[in-house]
C-alpha cells in the first residue's frame, strides 16, 4: 500500500502548494497540474498492477488514540481506484487551459485544493476497511466536492444547486450511518467482518438503508434530484469527475455492502433492478427533454447508473436464484459499464465545457454547426454519444453486452425471476433507443446543421491539454469495443472479490465472447473500411458541387427554421407525458395586429416536482410545531444539556 | 461456401424483390407498373452520377449512407437464409445485429441533421421515435425465443428444422409473434401505413425526408442499404411463416425464394390497401406489435415449465 498513499501524498500535495503561490496564475496552474497529474498517474499504474494481482493489501493507523482507521484493497478496489486515478488525472490535465481567468487566480488555487482533497477522498472510500475511516473519507469526499460546486458563487442559481446538494448528500449520510449503526448494534465492532453472521431482519434493514444512502450519491430516482442541478454548476472538469468517478463511490458502495452482508435473497436483487429500470428509463427520458448541455448529461447519468444497477440486480437475482453464470455477467457487466459510463461521460462532460468556454452558453438551442471549426471536439463528442448509446464497436456495447447476455441467463429461470429478467431487458433495449434518440439530438443540434444564434458562429478550438484529454478517453472508448479482452478480464476478477462462493471464476466463457466481440467489431470495420474504398471508385472522376440545402422550393431559408432540440424531442416525450410533464408558456395571440409573442417550455422532473409538497413541506411542518423548543435562552439550553445526561445516567 | 454463395444471391437479389412490391402495388392502382428490374436500373443510374453537396454539411453527411450500409450487409451475414447456416454466427449475435442497425439508424439521424434542414430534422426526430418501440418488441420477441430455443443467435432460430420446432413448442403465440415482426417490418423499412415513400409531400415522410440532400452513388447506398434491412427483416418473417423443412436441398431453395416473394407481395398488398396512419397514432400501431409480442411471452411462460 506505500505507493498507494505515496500518491495521495503527492496529490494532496499537488493540490496544497498552489494555496501559497495563489497569486501567479500560470505558475499556479503548472504546479497543481504536475502534482495532482504526477498522484493520480502514479495511484493509477499502482492499482492497474494491484488489479492484475490476487493479493490482498492492507494498512492500519490509529486515529485520536481511540480508533484505527483500517485501509484494505482487494481487487473491486483497485477496480474502482484504476477509474478514480485515470479519469482524476484526464480532469487535471484538462483543467490547465480550461481554468482560464487569471482574475480568479487565488479562486482557482482553492478550487484545485479541493479537487486534490475529493481525489483522496474518493480512492481512500474505496479502500476503507472498518466503519470509521468509511465515514471518514466519505464526508470529506462530500464535503470537497460541495466546495468544488459553489466554485461560481456569485450566481444565486449555483448556490441554490450547492445547497441541494449538502442537503442531499447530508441525508445520504444520514442513512448510511444508520445502516453502520445497525450493524455496530449487531456486532459490536467497527469493522466489517461479521456482518455475515447476523440475523436477516437485521440485513435487510442495513442493506435498505444503504442503498438509500449510497443511492442517493449514485443518483438513484427518486434521490438524484441534487444531481442536474450540481452538476451543470461546477467548472467543467469537475463535473467530468462527478458524473463520471463520484456518483461510481455509490455503486461500490452498494455493491461493498451487497458483499460484505453475505446474504443471497432474491429481495435484493429485485429491489436493485426495479430502481435500475426506472432511474434509467426516467434519466434518459429527462436527459431528452432538456436544453441545458451539462443538465442533459447530469440526467444521462442517472439513465448510466440505472444500466449498472440493472446489470447488478441482474447479478443479484443470479446470484439467489443459483445461477453462477448469470450473476457473473450481470455483475461484470454492471463493472464493466461503470468503466465505460467514466469514460463516455467525462469526454462528453469535457466535451461541453469547452463548448460552454468557447461560445458562452449550455444552452443547446442557441448552439450548432459547431463542428465545422471544432474538428476534434466534435468528433470526440461523437464517439461518445455513440458509445454512451451503448453501439458497437464502441466500449458502451461490451457492457451492455453482458449484462443483455445475463438476463437472457435469467430467462429460463422461474416466474418472479423470469418476469424480472424479461422486464430488465426490455428497459435496456428502450433505454438503448431513447438514449439513442437523445444523443443523436445533441450531436445533432449542437455540433451540426447551422449556427442558432451568433454565440455559436465562428468559434475555434483552442487549448492543447483540453483537446488531448478527450482524445484519450475517446480512444479507450474504442480500444474497449474492439479490445475488449482486457478490461472485462478485470471486472470479472473484481466479480471475484464480492466473495459469491464461486471461488475462482472461470475465465475462458468469458473469453471466448470477448472473442466475438472483437471478431465483430473488426468485422464491422473492415465492412466499413470496403465500403468506404467502393465510395471512393464510384466517386472517382465525377463532377461533385456544393450548392445551399434544399429547401422543398423555399428559396429564403434562415437558421431559425432549423428543428430546434425542443421539437426534437416533443413526440417522444409527449409518449412519457404522466412521468415527465411539460410546462408551457405562450400567451395567445389577440387582435389583428398581434404583439411580440414568445414560447417556452419546459419538462419537469416529478421527483423534485413532488418532493416539495409530499418530503418538505410536512417536515417543515412538523419543525413549525417544535418551534417551542428553540428559545433563544442560553441557560435554557444548558439545562437541556443537563437534563439530556441525566435522563442518560438513568438508561445507559 | 453454401451461406456464402447464399449471401451473395441475397446481396444481389433484393432489389429485385423490393421492385416486386412496386409492381404489386401498380396493380391495385391499375397501372402497367415500372418494370420488375427498376431497382437495379435506378442504382446503375446513380452510380454514374456526382454529388452535390449542401454548404451545410460536414464529413458526417457523407460517412451516413456509408455506415447505414454497412449495418444493413453485416447484418445478412448473420441471418440464415433459405434456412441454411448463416456465414456468421455466435452466442448473442441478434443483440449485436439490433445494436449494428441501431448504429446505421444513428448515422442515418446524423446525416439529416447535418443538412440543416427543417424537413431532415423533423424525419429525424420521427426516426429516432419510432424504432424505440420496435427494439422492445424485438427484444420481447428475442425473450420468447430463448425461452423456447435456450439459445441467442438467429442461426438457432431461423436454420434447418428450428423454426418448425419453435412452431411444434409454440404454435399459437407463433402467430403473433409473426403478426408482430410484420409491424415492426413495416415500421423499420418506412412502409405504409407508418411511412409513405412515395408521397409528393416531405412533410409526412420519415425516412424519405431524411435523405433528401443526399444525390448520387451516395444515394444508391442508401438505397442499397435499404434493401438489404428490409430482405433482413422479411426473411425472418418468410421463415417463421413457412417453417417447413423439406429435406433435399434444392425443394427447400424454391420454397425460400418463393415464400420470400410471398413475403414481399403481402408488403406491397397491405402499402396498396391501407393509408398511412396520423402522426400520432404511428406509435400506437407499433406499439400494438409491442402488445402481441408481450402477450406471447407471456402465454409461453404459463405453458412451458
Amino acid at each position: 500500500m506505500d505507493l498507494f498513499f505515496l500518491s495521495l501524498v503527492i496529490i494532496i500535495l499537488g493540490g496544497a502548494l498552489p494555496l501559497s503561490i495563489g497569486r501567479r496564475f500560470a505558475a499556479m496552474k503548472t504546479a497543481a497540474v504536475a502534482g495532482i497529474g504526477a498522484g493520480c498517474l502514479l495511484g493509477c499504474i499502482d492499482s492497474g498492477f494491484k488489479l492484475s494481482q490476487t493479493a490482498r493489501f492492507s494498512a492500519s493507523f490509529d486515529y485520536l488514540k481511540t480508533f484505527s482507521l483500517l485501509f484494505q484493497m482487494d481487487s473491486l478496489s483497485a477496480f474502482f481506484l484504476v477509474i478514480i486515478f485515470a479519469i482524476s488525472f484526464v480532469a487535471t490535465v484538462y483543467s490547465y487551459h480550461y481554468m482560464n481567468s487569471p482574475g480568479k487566480s487565488f479562486r482557482t488555487s482553492v478550487n484545485y485544493f479541493f479537487f486534490s482533497l475529493l481525489i483522496v477522498s474518493m480512492a481512500l472510500v474505496v479502500t476503507a476497511g472498518n466503519m470509521i475511516a468509511f465515514m471518514l473519507s466519505w464526508e470529506i469526499m462530500s464535503l470537497s466536492s460541495f466546495f468544488l460546486v459553489i466554485y461560481n458563487y456569485q450566481t444565486a442559481e449555483n448556490r441554490r444547486a450547492g445547497y441541494l446538494y449538502l442537503v442531499f448528500s447530508h441525508i445520504g449520510a444520514m442513512s448510511i450511518l444508520t445502516a453502520f449503526g445497525i450493524l455496530y448494534g449487531y456486532t459490536g465492532s467497527f469493522g466489517f467482518a461479521g456482518a455475515g453472521s447476523i440475523t436477516d431482519t437485521g440485513k435487510i434493514l442495513i442493506f435498505i438503508f444503504a442503498f438509500i444512502g449510497f443511492g442517493s450519491k449514485a443518483g438513484v430516482f427518486p434521490f438524484h434530484v441534487w444531481l442536474p442541478h450540481a452538476h451543470p454548476a461546477a467548472p467543467s472538469h469537475i463535473s467530468a469527475v462527478m458524473s463520471g468517478v463520484m456518483i461510481k463511490v455509490g455503486v461500490y458502495g452498494i455493491l461493498r455492502i451487497y458483499s460484505i452482508l453475505h446474504f443471497h435473497t432474491p429481495l435484493f436483487g429485485e429491489m436493485v433492478l426495479i430502481a435500475g429500470m426506472v432511474s434509467g428509463i426516467l434519466g434518459v427520458v429527462y436527459a431528452l427533454g432538456q436544453s441545458d448541455l451539462k443538465r442533459l448529461l447530469a440526467y444521462s447519468s442517472v439513465e448510466n447508473i440505472g444500466i449498472i444497477l440493472i446489470g447488478i440486480g441482474i447479478g443479484m437475482i443470479g446470484v439467489s436464484s443459483n445461477q453462477p453464470v448469470m450473476a457473473v455477467l450481470g455483475f461484470a457487466g454492471g463493472l464493466l459499464h461503470v468503466m465505460n459510463h467514466s469514460l463516455f461521460k467525462s469526454l462528453l462532460f469535457l466535451g461541453a465545457g469547452i463548448v460552454l468556454q468557447k461560445t458562452g452558453t449550455r444552452s443547446i438551442e442557441a448552439l450548432g454547426g459547431l463542428f465545422k471549426n471544432m474538428k476534434i471536439s466534435g468528433a470526440t463528442f461523437l464517439i461518445g454519444s455513440l458509445a454512451i448509446c451503448g453501439l458497437p464497436p464502441f466500449n458502451g456495447f461490451v457492457g451492455e453486452f453482458l449484462i443483455y447476455l445475463g438476463g437472457f441467463k435469467g430467462v429460463s429461470l422461474e416466474k418472479t425471476s423470469f418476469a424480472l429478467s424479461l422486464l430488465g431487458i426490455v428497459s435496456l433495449a428502450v433505454i438503448g433507443g431513447l438514449s439513442l434518440a437523445c444523443f443523436s439530438r445533441v450531436v445533432g443540434i449542437v455540433f451540426q446543421g447551422e449556427p442558432r444564434s451568433p454565440a455559436a458562429v465562428g468559434r475555434d478550438e483552442k487549448g492543447p491539454t483540453m483537446l488531448i484529454s478527450m482524445l484519450v478517453p475517446a480512444a479507450f472508448c474504442i480500444l474497449i469495443g474492439v479490445f475488449p479482452q482486457v478490461f472485462i478480464r478485470s471486472a470479472v476478477k473484481a466479480v471475484s472479490s464480492l466473495e459469491l462462493g464461486y471461488g475462482r471464476i472461470p475465465l475462458e466463457p468469458f473469453m471466448e465472447m470477448t472473442g466475438n466481440i472483437t471478431r465483430a467489431a473488426m468485422l464491422f470495420l473492415a465492412v466499413l473500411f470496403l465500403v468506404l474504398a467502393l465510395r471512393t471508385f464510384l466517386y472517382r472522376n465525377k463532377p461533385v458541387s456544393r450548392s445551399g440545402t434544399w429547401g422543398c422550393g423555399f428559396t429564403q431559408p434562415t437558421v431559425k427554421m432549423q428543428y430546434t432540440g425542443s421539437s426534437y424531442a416533443a413526440s417522444i416525450l409527449d409518449f412519457f407525458r404522466p412521468v415527465a410533464p411539460r410546462l408551457e408558456d405562450h400567451p395567445l395571440i389577440r387582435g389583428r395586429f398581434p404583439q411580440k409573442t414568445h414560447y417556452r417550455s419546459s419538462i419537469h422532473d416529478i421527483a423534485e416536482l413532488h418532493m416539495g409538497n409530499l418530503i418538505i413541506r410536512p417536515i417543515l411542518f412538523l419543525f413549525e410545531r417544535l418551534h417551542w423548543i428553540q428559545h433563544g435562552d442560553i441557560h435554557l439550553y444548558i439545562g437541556y444539556i443537563l437534563l439530556a445526561i441525566i435522563v442518560l445516567l438513568f438508561f445507559v | 461456401m453454401e451461406s456464402f454463395i447464399l449471401w451473395i444471391m441475397a446481396i444481389l437479389l433484393a432489389p429485385f424483390f423490393s421492385g416486386v412490391i412496386l409492381k404489386v402495388k401498380a396493380f391495385f392502382g391499375g397501372k402497367k407498373g415500372p418494370p420488375v428490374l427498376i431497382n437495379y436500373y435506378t442504382l446503375i443510374k446513380l452510380f454514374q452520377k456526382g454529388s452535390v453537396y449542401s454548404t451545410s454539411t460536414t464529413v458526417v453527411f457523407k460517412l451516413g449512407p456509408v455506415v447505414s450500409l454497412c449495418a444493413a450487409v453485416i447484418a445478412l451475414m448473420f441471418l440464415p437464409i433459405a434456412g441454411r447456416q448463416p456465414l456468421l454466427s455466435f452466442n448473442g449475435d441478434v443483440i449485436f445485429v439490433l445494436y449494428l442497425l441501431g448504429l446505421g439508424r444513428f448515422f442515418t439521424i446524423a446525416a439529416a441533421m447535418d443538412t440543416a434542414s427543417p424537413f431532415e430534422g423533423m424525419g429525424a426526430a420521427r426516426e429516432a421515435y419510432f424504432p424505440i418501440i420496435c427494439e422492445a418488441t424485438m427484444f420481447m420477441i428475442l425473450v420468447l425465443f430463448v425461452k423456447l430455443t435456450g439459445s441467442l443467435s438467429l442461426s438457432a432460430y431461423f436454420a434447418g428444422s428450428s423454426p418448425m420446432e419453435i412452431w411444434h413448442a409454440a404454435g399459437p403465440q407463433m402467430v403473433f409473434v409473426i403478426i408482430a415482426l410484420f409491424i415492426v417490418l413495416l415500421t423499420e423499412n418506412a412502409r405504409v401505413p407508418v411511412d409513405d415513400p412515395a408521397t409528393h409531400l416531405e412533410l409526412t415522410m420519415i425516412h424519405e425526408v431524411m435523405v433528401l440532400d443526399h444525390s448520387g452513388p451516395d444515394f444508391a447506398l442508401i438505397e442499397l442499404g435499404a434493401f438489404y434491412k428490409l430482405f433482413f427483416y422479411a426473411t425472418m418473417v418468410a421463415g417463421l411463416v413457412f417453417p417447413f423443412d423439406l429435406g433435399s436441398p434444392i425443394a427447400g431453395f424454391g420454397l425460400f425464394w418463393l415464400s420470400l416473394l410471398i413475403i414481399y407481395k403481402v408488403v406491397g398488398v397491405t402499402e396498396s390497401v391501407m393509408a398511412r396512419y396520423r402522426m400520432d397514432l404511428v406509435p400506437k400501431f407499433i406499439l400494438t406489435s409491442f402488445a402481441l409480442a408481450f402477450f406471447a411471452a407471456i402465454i409461453t411462460l404459463e405453458f412451458i415449465q
